[in-house]
Formats: structure tokens, C-alpha cells, sequence
């Protein structure tokens, strides 16, 4: 296999390159009940204006993503989770 | 038919210590009333809100989860929704979901087991391969 691409700092061109698998956070952990009070942990799959990432970025799996939508949702009617929020702008 | 709930509301914060048991022995008696078996009663306290509901910042969270039949919920529901004091709630059905997360931790413990078997062989031989690849790997630059 060919090198795509070379590094620039000397060293001969690694071999193979791969993106890095994305896992299942919740897999990993073997987490089976998201729950909607623990918004601590839902919090890293929320993004600074409070939007939900979809699972081609978090890489979550289809089962836990469906449980996560569902936990993020409800920790926003009991307001644990902010809905939206202001980009901050400099000045 | 009695099934596992739980049960969530956020109280004023404007309210006294003695208001607020008021209220959760209210909600705990209906259950017990109805031959309902509380199994957990979750009392946060005091927690800033994400946003303010009803220009108050703060409110008191607590938790109940309880086994009951399904219309004593809905009674409570309805009591719920009249209460001043109670900014939100939410009731959840956990059976199906307790259900589901059981079958999940019995396939994951199935495939832990089969994996520790074939792993069992190979393992040795794997990073026998590693070292001697890297070996090889060397050589070569030196020449």
C-alpha cells in the first residue's frame, strides 16, 4: 500500500492510516438504563448552544443514541439541561 | 396490575422545610392509600435550575419511586398539575425499560464469555507475531 501522504518532519511516511473508530460510550462503559438525572454525564453529548449531537459525531450506537435523545429530553423538562443557549459573542 | 414508577417534581424554593414534607408525605400517603410500596424517595434539595421557570431560579427536586397500580398515577397526576407550589413533574414507567436493560446485560455477559474462550488460545500466539514484525521492522531500516 502506498503512503498518502508524508509526515514533513524526516521521518519515512507511516505505512497505513485509518481514522480512529469512533465507539459507543455507553457500550464501553456497559451502561443498559440511561437515566435522565444523571445530567452530568448527558452534558458531554450536548453542544454549547444545547443541540444534541447526532451519533455520526458522538458515535454513539442506535440503541443507546435512542435512550440518550430520549434522557437529554427529559432532563430539559425538569431543568437540569438547559434547551438553548446564546452563542457568546467577543466585545 | 401494579407496575414500577417513578415520580419527579420541582417545589418552589420560596417554600419552608415544613411546607415541603407537607407536600411529600401528601404524595407518599395517596401511594401507600392505594397498597402501593414506596421503593425509593430521592430528596436533592435545593438546585439551581438550568432556566428559570415561573422567574424562579432555584427549586427543590425530589424523586419518588414507588410500585402502584396505574390509575393511583393518574390521580396523582392530576393532583400534581393543581399544586401551585410545584413548578414540574414528570411520572415514568420503569418495567419495560428495567425489562429491556436486563436482556441487554445477559446478551453483553453471553458474548464476554465466548470472547474470553477463543481469546484464550490465541492470545499467546497474537503477541508472539507483534514482537517479531517489529524485529523485522528494525532490520530493516538499519540495512
Amino acid at each position: 500500500m502506498q503512503p498518502r501522504s508524508n509526515t514533513g518532519d524526516g521521518k519515512p511516511p507511516r505505512k497505513y492510516y485509518s481514522a480512529r473508530k469512533k465507539f459507543c460510550a455507553f457500550c464501553k462503559d456497559k451502561v443498559t438504563l440511561i437515566d435522565y438525572k444523571n445530567h452530568k454525564n448527558l452534558e458531554n453529548f450536548i453542544s454549547e448552544t444545547g443541540r444534541i449531537f447526532p451519533a455520526r459525531v458522538s458515535g454513539t450506537c442506535p440503541y443507546h443514541q435512542k435512550q440518550l435523545s430520549k434522557a437529554i429530553k427529559r432532563a430539559r423538562q425538569m431543568a437540569l439541561i438547559r434547551f438553548t443557549e446564546e452563542k457568546k459573542r467577543l466585545s | 396490575m401494579t407496575s414500577r414508577y417513578e415520580i419527579g417534581f420541582i417545589i418552589t424554593p420560596e417554600v419552608n422545610e415544613e411546607e415541603v414534607k407537607k407536600i411529600i408525605e401528601s404524595i407518599t400517603a395517596t401511594i401507600t392509600k392505594a397498597k402501593g410500596v414506596i421503593e425509593n424517595l430521592d430528596e436533592w434539595g435545593r438546585k439551581k435550575l438550568a432556566f428559570p421557570i415561573r422567574k424562579n431560579l432555584e427549586g427543590y427536586y425530589v424523586f419518588v419511586q414507588a410500585e402502584v397500580d396505574g390509575e393511583v398515577i393518574a390521580t396523582l397526576e392530576r393532583r400534581l398539575k393543581q399544586m401551585e407550589k410545584v413548578l414540574r413533574f414528570i411520572t415514568l414507567r420503569l418495567d419495560d425499560k428495567l425489562k429491556k436493560s436486563n436482556k441487554l446485560t445477559k446478551r453483553w455477559a453471553k458474548i464476554e464469555r465466548i470472547r474470553k474462550k477463543t481469546m484464550d488460545g490465541r492470545g499467546e500466539e497474537r503477541e508472539g507475531e507483534e514482537f517479531m514484525e517489529s524485529e523485522e521492522e528494525t532490520d530493516a531500516t538499519e540495512k
